[in-house]
Order: C-alpha cells, then structure tokens, then sequence
C-alpha cells in the first residue's frame, strides 16, 4: 500500500522533473530506418516460398456463373489456383452480424471492379499473372448502381440480397428536443455539404506472407496496424481458434486506417498457403493499393443549426447518407463517429443525427485517420463561418462562445475532462495574427479556422477496450518491453519506452521494446483511434510501477531500509538522503524473492474508463479522454486558374502532454498534410464503377512543394494519461479542410461546400457569383 | 532473352545474367537481395525506389537492369561507412524525419544527390529535390528541417 503511495506522488510530480518524459528522445528504430535495414512484409523471403496473384471482377456487378481453372492450373510454375470453392464460405467479422458480408473469395456474385474471384500461387509472380489470363470466368453481368442517393430509391439494383433497400445500416439518435429548440432558435441554417473517397496511399502498398506448418499452426507477417484482429478474422475465415494463428512483428509502411482491421491479402495468402502447404507472399501493385483496397466513406451531409441572436448553438439535426461502397467494412462505426462527433463538437444540447449508410457498386470505405470525423467537422465548422457572418460575430469568438469546457457532458454523453479548446483558439488567433489579418486584409489572401474533438480511443467493440505489456527487468540492468502495440510510423515503440524507462528510473537506451507478436506479447487491439500512447502507455506505465515495487523491496532488504527511502535513477538503486549506499539493478533483481530465472517482471492491463454505446438512447462515455485542436490556415488565391496555396498553418492541440515532442509535432504535420491532400487535391472518380485515377500519377498527394510551414502547438495536460497524455494520431487532419474553406470563404465570401476544393472547382464557384 | 552485365554497387563488383525486362530496382532487390531500395509504384512516381546511379539520382524502378551495364550504383545500403552513419542520415535522426520509414531510403538518396552537387542548397532547392519523393507520413517538416540543419553545417565549414 505505502508503495502505491509513492508512485502515486511520483505521478503528480511537477512535470518539469521528468527525466526522459517530454524530451526529444530519438526514435528506437532511427538505425533500422535510416540505413534501409527494416523489413517489411514485401522484403521477406522465405524457403520455398511461392508468389501470389487475385483475379479480380472486371464488372461492378455481376452473377458469377462459371469459373473454369484448368488451363491456368496446367501452366508450369503454378502450384494452386483458388476460388470460393476451396474457402468455407465464412464472412470476414469486421463489426460483426449483420454486418459480416464480406467473403474471402466472392461465391455468386461480384459487386464491384476489384472484387477478388480467385487466386493463384506460383514461382514467380510474372508466372501467376500468366496464370490469371488462363482463368476462364463467365459473368452475368447485372445493372449496377453507383450514387448513393440513386442506390436509396425504389427499384434500384440490390446489391446484396438481405438488403432490399441497400442500406446496410441506419442510425437515429436524438438527444434532448430538437424540434422545440429549433423553434426557439433566432435562426435556422441549413446547408448540404459533400465529401469525396480518397484513398490512404501508404507508401508501402500491402503485403503479406503467410504459411502454415504440419499442426494447422497459420503464421503470418503482414503490413498491419493491428495483429489482434488479423488474428481474430483469419482464426474467423479459417475456422480455427486464435491461439492458432500466430502474426509476426514487421515493420509497416504506413496504416493511417488502411491496415487497422483484416485486408482480403491476408485471407487469400494463407488461403494459397494451406492449398500448397507452401509459405505464400502477396504484393499489391499500386493500382490494386488504389482500387482494391478501403477509402474514406464519402458522405452527404445535410445539417441544420438553430442558433440564438449571440451565437448559443441550441440545436443541430444532421442527416448523413455514407456511401458504404460494395461491402460493409466499418461503415457504421464510421457513420456513428460522424454522429457522435455532430452530439459533441461545442455545447449544443439538442441533437437529432440520421444516419444511411447505403451500399454501391464501388470499392468500399473502412477506417482511415479520423474515421467519419473530418466528414463530420468539414459540415459542421464550415457551416459555423456561415452563422458567424450572418450574426456579425468574429468566427473564433464564436467558437469561444460555444467552445467545450472541462467537465461538460455532451449531448451523447461524452464526459469531457481537461479540455483546452479555448486556449487552442486564443493561441491560433495570436499566432496566426488574426487581428492584424483582419483588419488589414490582402487580396487574394484569407484566414481560416477549423476546431475538432476526438476520443483517445473508442470502446466500440464487444471484444472491450484494453491494452496490456509485461515489463521484464534482468539480472544486467536491461528491461524488455512486451506490448502488443503496433508500431506503423507513430513511435509508439518510442514512446512507450519513454513511459517504461521514466516510470522505472532506467536509461530509455537500456529498454528494448518487443511489440505486435501475437504469440509472445500480451494482446493489444492495434494502433487506431489515436489510442495507443493512452491506452498502451497506461499499461506499460503499470507494468513498470510493478516491476519497480519489486526492485525496491529487494533493494531494501539489501540496504536495510525501508524501500521508501529509496530512489532508482540512471540504472541505480540509492538511499535518497545517502547516494552513496547503493546498488545496481542487477543486484535488485537476483535479490528478489519474485524473481524468475534471472529477472523480475511487472504486468500491466488496462481498460479505460469508457462505456459502450446504449443502442436504445444512444448514450455513451466512449473514452476516458478527448483529444481537442484548433488549426488556422492562411490561403492565397488565384482567382484566374482556382488555385489555393497554403501559405502557412498553425496546429493548436490539446494533446496533453507530450511524451516525446518531436513525435507529437510529426503526427500532427503528417496529418495536416493529409489534411491539405483532402482539402484541395484527392478525390477518386470513377467511370461506371471503375476507379480512373488508378496511378499516383493520376491520383495526386501532397509533395514538398504543396505543404506549407506548419507550427504545432502541444497543450493540455490530461490527469487520467501518462504522465498527462493523451492520442493525437488523427486529430491534425480533422480541421483542415474546413479551415482551408473558411480561408476561401474569407478572401471571396464564397463558401464551397464540396471537397475537394480543386482548382477546377474553386475557378468555377467564382465565377457563379 | 538474358543478357550478362556488370556493374558496381556499393562499391562491390558484380557480374549477373539478368532478363532483358527487369528492372534495376528488381536487380537490386530481388537478385542482390538489396531490400532497402524501396517500391512504391513502379511507375516513377514516388520515388521510393531513388538510387544514384553515376552520380545522379534516378528512380530504379524506371532504369533497366541492362541500362545499368557498367554502371556505378550507390543505394541506401552504401551510405555507412565503417559503422559510421553518413551524416544525412545522423541528421535525419536528429531530426526525427522520418515515421514508417518506407520514403527514407530513397528520400535519402535524393538529398545525397542534391548535396553532392550541392552542398548548401536553399530552402527552395531543398524542396525542389525532393519533390520526386512521395512521403505520406511527415508532410516533408521534419526532412527539409533536417536537410537544412546540414546547410548550416556545411556554411560554417566553408
Ligand atoms: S517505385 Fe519507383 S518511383 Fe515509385
Ligand atoms: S515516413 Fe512514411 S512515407 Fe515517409
């Protein structure tokens, strides 16, 4: 008990004392990295490897009628050819039944250009796309529906059987009276806004490697964000439990969503492995990475706003139609969010959200950074700059007026903790001299702002909401991390052994982290929902407090001292008031009496704080923290080719506080990046069905050239996260395009309510007015 | 059809049979097992797979193998000298300019390029560089701050 006193003090020290915590420690991968040593799934080889290929549906819809493989199975060099036949015919999970509706291999029908039929594995990969050609499939084809609106209305083509009416989910919340508030409101907005598909375009496209060994043990190394589910899905498809499936630490390539739950490579690896009972690699081409694999849920979005004469927000209803594409993957978790966030994002106490989520024949949205969130806030702070012109009010006051505080409940039930939202706005207005800006405007030039809540992560599955590690401290003075966390780019394996080697006192090149193995590290759920520093870091933060409590016991015994007039720093156990009179770790640990073997170990499980979602009210304290931000743009305008530049942002986040700042910083400009992408250049299009912009040459990202400075700012501090953290994966996109679109709205007084704000786009809604 | 050819990479010499549709980039990768030279897309498009080739910065992904007939190839492989980091490296480090990692070899071996013909090239220049390399991760902050940061080292040794 006296123990946890201590660590408990030790948790409410002045911040300022921290030795590793809050500094810019290097990342503990930078040699692997930066030397072309890290592997990732596509560089691995292993012994008697075999390459695999996926035949995918040329229609966007059509009835599968015969599928012959004979020709392509006698080619030499092939060693199996797979359809739906030789699966179970067992759905991937994602969010569970009714869901679950998409299969390995499509058996019946396909449902979109992409849709994967059949699969090969061969010597080499030239030899499985020759196999491909050889396969003979004759389709039906069947009229396909691409526009969500079109796929709602009666008589549409059905796209999946159990869905008449091609919604595969609806939400309805409503929280307080919408309709009384409206009725009180001074005004009443409503505004239709539009967002796009655009694809996550992780560097690396994905890949997989599967094998399995004589005991129908699959093992598996693929780009993933989350071993827990690839795991639980292929255990899923497979039809064996999970223990059985072992996925392996790689590095990846980038996730931003992508890779958070199973991708259909994984399933048809292991699929072609067991077939040949040879380990079997697939590598996505870029246009399969573009066609094939999820995009941010475009969505429809009407929002109505009622507003008293000084700016209160008193009610919202917001209407959404998500374009699910083909096959429910996290539609309506997405949809939800988007929900969630129309119930949170400033006080507004009545709140109606309706929700569609309508299948088309299209490749099909799933997770990716911010997850229904930046659809969500691009309607919300957009139509927010309306409302401020109309009553006169500066649109930061006006967010001020309406910001959340600390200890707020939301309409849907979120329970704010620290929030720091005022201060993110007053410090983005000084920054970015908003004032000065005003009063003295440029033309051609424009100020904008866009503000975003977010959870630090969400307990939306039944599986629960947890993160667990196990802290090892040997008989040398070295500590091994084990933590299912995973690693895609964030430095969570940095940042995890800041919290390790801050909590125990030893030197954060001493902790060796041992992250995402499925067999070796306690489970974690994966890296998304910018959960991964609070969730993991509390775990491996209690871990290590255990591991501790240990070596201060057996340094006790040794020094004779009550542990509590001890202290561990650099690697040392010491009298507090007599440095001298010490011992090293090592000695601690083989003095244990909970030693085993040769080191002392501390576990860590933690679960949030955090409620699923009542189905019936809607309700719900999906987090135990909220992650707040507000970014400024300013923008310069061409308004002869619709050209908008950034010319610089400033990123306000109250992240808590930062564990490792330069890994803060580089989430946050990564993501404003992603966000610039999203806000002026990404946008998919399609040509009945078919992707067009199918190459990074057609399908542009930002470069150098497109990114503008950015000045993050870190604020906040949060009591409940380590060492006052919170996540801060996907907050800096959320923000940015409708901050861009105010900044036009600023320079023109034209508001552009679809994304993206292309030139094209840009040149023809000025020229309107 | 195959053809020999030799070349020198990383300063070994080789001497392969290589098929008259390969790559460079699957040259080094699949054949010299060369995995740090990354592939994105295969199309010149992201720069993933930028090795310099007698002395200029090329995407390996568009070279072919057979181009690269007594060529000499410098890859991300080849920066460390001795167990010592080349100093772009030590300031991507430093800087933190890199995230998942996958753009950083090839984004590496663009500012090579660059500060070999140039070595206290202008923000501008910097930028101009390394447009050719796609990076999803770090919107480019961190790598011209890093890029830069050598400038300023390379301004005080002159
Ligand atoms: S792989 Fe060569 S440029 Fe992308
Ligand atoms: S660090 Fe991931 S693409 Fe650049």
């Amino acid at each position: 008990m006296e123990y946890t006193a201590v660590l408990n003090k030790r948790e409410d020290k002045d911040i300022m004392e921290h030795d590793v915590v809050g500094k810019r420690v290097p990342n503990v991968d930078s040699n692997v990295k930066v030397t072309g040593r890290a592997i990732y799934a596509s560089d691995l080889n292993l012994p008697e490897m075999l390459f695999g290929k996926i035949l995918r549906s040329p229609y966007p819809h059509a009835r599968i009628k015969n599928i012959d493989v004979s020709e392509a199975k006698k080619l030499p060099g092939v060693c199996a050819v797979v359809t739906a036949e030789d699966t179970l015919k067992i759905n991937y999970l994602v969010q569970g039944p009714p869901f679950d509706d998409k299969p390995v291999l499509a058996y019946g029908k396909t449902r979109y250009i992409g849709d994967e039929v059949a699969a090969v594995a061969a010597v080499d990969e030239r030899t499985a796309l020759r196999a491909l050609d050889l396969i003979k499939i004759e389709y039906e084809p069947l009229p396909a529906v691409f526009d969500p609106e079109e796929a709602m209305k009666e008589g549409a083509p059905v796209i999946h059987d159990n869905r008449p009416d091609n919604i595969s989910a609806r939400t309805e919340r409503n929280y307080g009276n919408v309709e009384k508030a409206f009725a009180e409101s001074d005004y009443v907005f409503e505004d239709r806004y539009v967002t796009q598909a655009v694809s996550h375009c992780c560097l690396e496209t994905r890949a997989s490697l599967a094998r399995w060994d004589s005991n129908v043990n699959l093992e598996i190394w693929s780009s993933t964000q989350s071993p827990y589910f690839v795991r639980k899905e292929l255990a899923h498809v497979f039809a064996i439990p999970p223990t059985k499936v072992r996925v392996h630490q790689i590095h990846v390539g980038g996730g931003f969503g992508a890779r958070s739950k199973v991708c259909e490579d994984e399933g048809i690896a292991a699929l072609l492995a067991l077939k040949t009972g040879r380990p079997v690699k697939i590598t996505y081409t870029r246009e399969e990475e573009l066609t094939a694999t999820r995009i941010r849920h475009p969505m429809i979005i009407t929002l109505k706003t009622g507003v008293r004469k000084d700016g209160t927000l008193l009610a919202r209803h917001m209407r959404i139609i998500t374009d699910n594409g083909a096959y429910t993957h996290t539609g309506p978790g997405v949809q939800g969010v988007a929900g969630m966030v129309a119930a949170s994002l400033y006080r507004v106490p009545n709140v109606r959200v309706e929700g569609y989520l309508v299948y088309t024949n299209k490749h099909f949205g799933g997770p990716f950074r911010g997850y229904g969130n930046p659809q969500a806030t691009f309607a919300i702070e957009s139509q927010m700059d309306l409302i401020a012109t109309k009553l006169n009010i500066d649109p930061i006051e006006l967010r001020i007026r309406n910001a959340n505080q600390p200890g707020d409940t939301t309409a849907c039930g979120w329970k704010i903790g620290s929030c720091a939202l005022q201060e993110c706005l007053e410090r983005v207005r000084e920054e970015i001299k908003w004032e000065e800006k005003k009063k003295n405007p440029v033309p051609g030039r424009g100020i904008g702002v866009g503000c975003m809540i977010h959870a630090s992560g969400f307990k939306v599955y039944l599986d629960g909401e947890w993160s667990s590690a196990i802290v090892k401290v040997t008989h040398d003075g070295m500590v091994e991390v084990y933590c299912g966390a995973t690693d895609m780019g964030t430095w969570s394996k940095t940042s995890l052994a800041q919290v390790a080697s801050e909590e125990l006192g030893i030197p954060v090149d001493l902790i060796k982290m041992i992250t995402m193995d499925t067999e070796t590290t306690p489970i974690d759920l994966g890296a998304w929902g910018s959960r991964t520093i609070f969730i993991a870091g509390n775990a491996v933060k209690m871990a290590a407090a255990e591991a501790k409590q240990q070596l201060l016991e057996a340094a006790g015994k040794l020094l004779e001292v009550n542990p509590l007039e001890l202290t561990i720093a650099d690697g040392q156990i010491f009298i507090t008031t007599d440095p001298y009179k010490k011992i090293s770790i090592g000695e601690a640990v083989l003095a244990s009496k909970e030693r085993v073997g040769q080191a002392v170990y501390g576990k860590g499980h933690y679960e949030p704080e955090a409620e699923l979602l009542d189905r019936s009210t809607g309700m719900g304290n999906i987090s135990e923290a909220y992650t707040f931000s507000a970014q400024a743009v300013e923008v310069e305008l061409d308004e002869e080719t619709g050209t908008v530049k950034p010319l610089r942002i400033i990123a306000a986040h109250d992240c808590g506080y930062p564990i490792n700042p330069t890994a803060v910083e580089g989430q946050i400009e990564g993501a404003v990046a992603q966000g610039l992408g999203y806000a002026l250049m990404e946008n998919h299009s399609y040509d009945n069905g078919r992707v067009l912009n199918d190459t990074l040459v057609d399908y542009k990202i930002p470069t150098a050239m497109d990114v503008p400075p950015i000045k993050a700012l870190m604020l906040g501090y949060e009591p409940k996260g380590p060492f006052g953290a919170k996540g801060v994966g996907e907050p800096g996109l959320v923000g940015i395009a409708p901050a861009v679109a105010n900044a036009i709205f600023n320079a023109t007084g034209v508001q552009i309510k679809t994304l993206p704000l292309s030139p094209e786009k840009v040149y023809w809604e000025l020229k309107k007015d | 059809m195959n053809k020999s050819i030799s070349l020198r990479v990383n300063d070994v010499d080789y001497k392969v049979n290589v098929e008259n549709n390969w790559t460079l980039l699957e040259l080094l990768r699949d054949r010299l097992h060369l995995t740090g030279t990354k592939k994105g897309c295969e199309e010149g498009e992201c720069g993933a797979c930028t090795v310099i080739m007698n002395g200029e910065p090329v995407n390996s992904c568009l070279v072919l193998a057979i181009e690269a007939d007594k060529a000499e190839v410098v890859t991300i492989e080849g920066l460390e000298k001795n167990g010592q980091l080349h100093p772009i490296q030590e300031a991507f480090i430093k800087h933190g300019a890199f995230q998942c990692g996958y753009c950083t070899p090839g984004m590496i071996m663009s500012v090579k390029a660059l500060m070999d013909h140039n070595p206290n090239p202008s923000r501008e220049e910097i930028i101009v560089a390394i447009t050719g390399n796609l990076c999803r991760c770090t919107g480019y902050t961190k790598i011209i701050e890093a890029v830069e940061s050598l400038v300023a080292v390379n301004e005080k040794d002159s």
